[in-house]
């Protein structure tokens, strides 16, 4: 706000030093948000690093694991039983608040089957190919899980992101700004008075000196 | 003119150049060092053995682990032809029938290959000639353009019944599971039918079927337990074996594993390996529990073929040796090549 355009008055200074409360206030409360979404962060943060560890793991594991099915099976095997696969994991995405955050939580349907359930056949193929396949559907229980931590975490940390800009906003410019203006009216208004009362004073002089 | 009786002198012959042939193959310090070898350095320790041939032929086609792997095929068919080509009277047709399993894998590969859109000539590079079906059966079963005409072109074959009847269903769920598992069961009943034909030599045949299908039921069972399969394991276990299927789907249902390991000790006419079962106690991933059993299976084989010294067994236990060594020279060509570690390659090899 420029001091130009501020107009020194009395009623102007009630009114900001109104917003000036209503700034300090909002500044509080962002200033918990932001807090508190900070410890929520790091509560996420924790979990993350498991599950990105955890998904690391799986990952390495179906990793290796693909390359001993291609090394014992061969290409075309592993590919043949990767094509029994009739179904694909079904995701359901819903919604819950934690602080005002809209974060998802993702449920799927099970992912992890049974042997028979996987649809190749079991006197052709060796036990390779169940590991793999185990290797491969925990990575993919792994991923919806990790999804949904790194997901939350995300919009928890957009949400800090703009909840510290608000609560800089109003801590390093809004309250600072009327402040600085509260001030200039304050001064202004006290230059005023001064004004008023030299001016009183000199008027007195001067009718005392025309008495006289 | 009259026939000359040549009496047991071919049988001998055969039974003893399988002997030999068993003993050239690669023995398990040759295994361990070529797992501290690089890729190169094991392409070149297998041209100095008894794949040099084949790999001297494809050099100019094929590089690296193409090469190897392609080198590796071509002898397996090679050798298996050649003991064709050597066995005598019944000795040929039991080993016939036993390398009927190759014209399964082959067909089925083709199949898939062929569903799943893959190249001729890539399915092509992964075909084992070493069954009934020759490389020219197989290259035409690949110029067909469906996977119908292919169960079509085999008509008049063994394979034909379960493919007809199989096929269909397969196409409209899109898994060749049902129809694999259908296969497999057929084969053994077709050798074990061959076995008790009433010629020369089928029980000692029959007896060796029979292990093999024992030790198969069992390694499937362990997958099944650690698949958590917990319905009927009935239509995945190969009958003609030691245990009925109605046997394997009780012990199936057993709640932990130490008392499936009881209940095949148990069992009358399984005891040769029953002792053997207790190393799989100690074993606790299936894989480890797989290759145990693998060990076991052709630890028994090669006493079967000592008992019996002239009879099909010394042929089928160094062709199960021959399958076992490309399959380890293969496995840790590719293994190499996928960077996986040398421990992590030798878990899986059978020496």
């Amino acid at each position: 706000m420029a001091l130009k355009d501020v107009k020194p008055t009395r009623s102007e200074l009630i009114n900001l030093k109104k917003k000036i409360k209503l700034s300090e206030r909002g500044y509080n409360i962002l200033k918990m948000k932001r807090d508190g979404l900070i410890l929520e962060f790091f509560k996420v943060l924790e979990t993350a690093k498991d599950s990105r560890g955890a998904l690391g793991e799986k990952y390495e594991r179906a990793a290796e694991m693909i390359a001993i099915a291609n090394t014992f099976e061969g290409a075309i095997g592993v590919k043949a039983a990767a094509m029994s696969v009739q179904e694909t994991p079904e995701i359901a995405v819903r919604q819950k608040n934690i602080m005002g955050v809209v974060v998802p939580e993702i449920e799927a349907s099970r992912v992890k089957k049974d042997l028979h359930e996987r649809g190749y056949g079991l006197l052709g193929t060796s036990s390779v190919i169940d590991e793999t396949a185990t290797a491969f559907e925990e990575l993919v229980e792994e991923i919806i899980r990790t999804a949904e931590i790194e997901t939350t975490m995300k919009r928890l940390l957009d949400e800090i992101e703009s909840t510290k800009r608000r609560v800089n906003a109003l801590e390093f410019k809004v309250i600072p700004e009327l402040k600085e203006a509260g001030d200039f009216i304050k001064m202004r208004l006290d230059e005023m008075e001064r004004d008023e009362l030299v001016r009183l004073k000199k008027i007195k002089a001067k009718s005392a000196k025309a008495e006289a | 003119m009259a026939e000359v009786s040549t009496g047991p002198a071919p049988y001998i012959y055969v039974c003893t150049r399988m002997r030999v042939r068993k003993a050239k193959l690669l023995p398990r310090e040759d295994y361990l060092r070529m797992l501290n070898m690089s890729l190169p350095e094991i392409t070149r320790f297998i041209e100095e053995t008894e794949y040099k041939s084949e790999i001297d032929e494809l050099g100019a086609s094929f590089r690296g682990i193409d090469l190897v792997e392609v080198a590796l095929s071509w002898n397996l068919a090679k050798e298996y032809q050649k003991i064709l080509e050597i066995t005598p009277g019944a000795l040929h047709q039991f080993t016939m029938s036993y390398l009927r399993q190759w014209d399964i894998q082959n067909v089925l590969t083709i199949l898939r290959g062929k569903y799943q859109g893959v190249k001729a000539g890539r399915i092509k590079e992964i075909l084992i000639p070493a069954g009934k079906l020759d490389r020219v059966m197989l290259d035409r079963l690949l110029a067909e353009e469906s996977v119908e005409r292919i169960a079509d072109a085999l008509r008049g074959r063994s394979l034909y019944p379960v493919l007809e009847r199989e096929l269909s269903a397969a196409m409209e769920t899109g898994s060749f599971a049902r129809m694999e598992n259908e296969l497999y069961k057929e084969f053994y009943r077709s050798i074990i039918a061959d076995s008790k034909s009433g010629v020369k030599g089928g029980p000692v045949f029959l007896e060796y079927i029979r292990l093999e299908i024992d030790i198969r039921n069992v390694q499937n069972l362990f997958r099944l337990r650690m698949g958590r399969m917990d319905g009927d394991v009935r239509d995945m276990m190969i009958p003609g074996g030691s245990f009925s299927v109605d046997e394997l789907q009780r012990i199936a249902g057993m709640e932990n594993t130490d008392d499936v390991i009881d209940a095949f000790q148990k069992k009358a006419g399984f005891e040769s390996i029953s002792a053997l079962l207790d190393t799989v106690r100690e074993k606790r991933s299936i894989h480890e529990i797989e290759i145990e059993l693998t060990r076991i299976m052709l630890g028994e084989m090669e006493r079967l073929s000592k008992r019996y010294p002239v009879s099909i067994c010394p042929i089928l236990v160094y062709l199960e040796k021959k399958k076992f060594e490309v399959q380890n020279l293969r496995a840790l060509a590719r293994g190499k090549e996928a960077n996986l570690s040398s421990e992590r390659i030798g878990d899986y090899l059978v020496m």
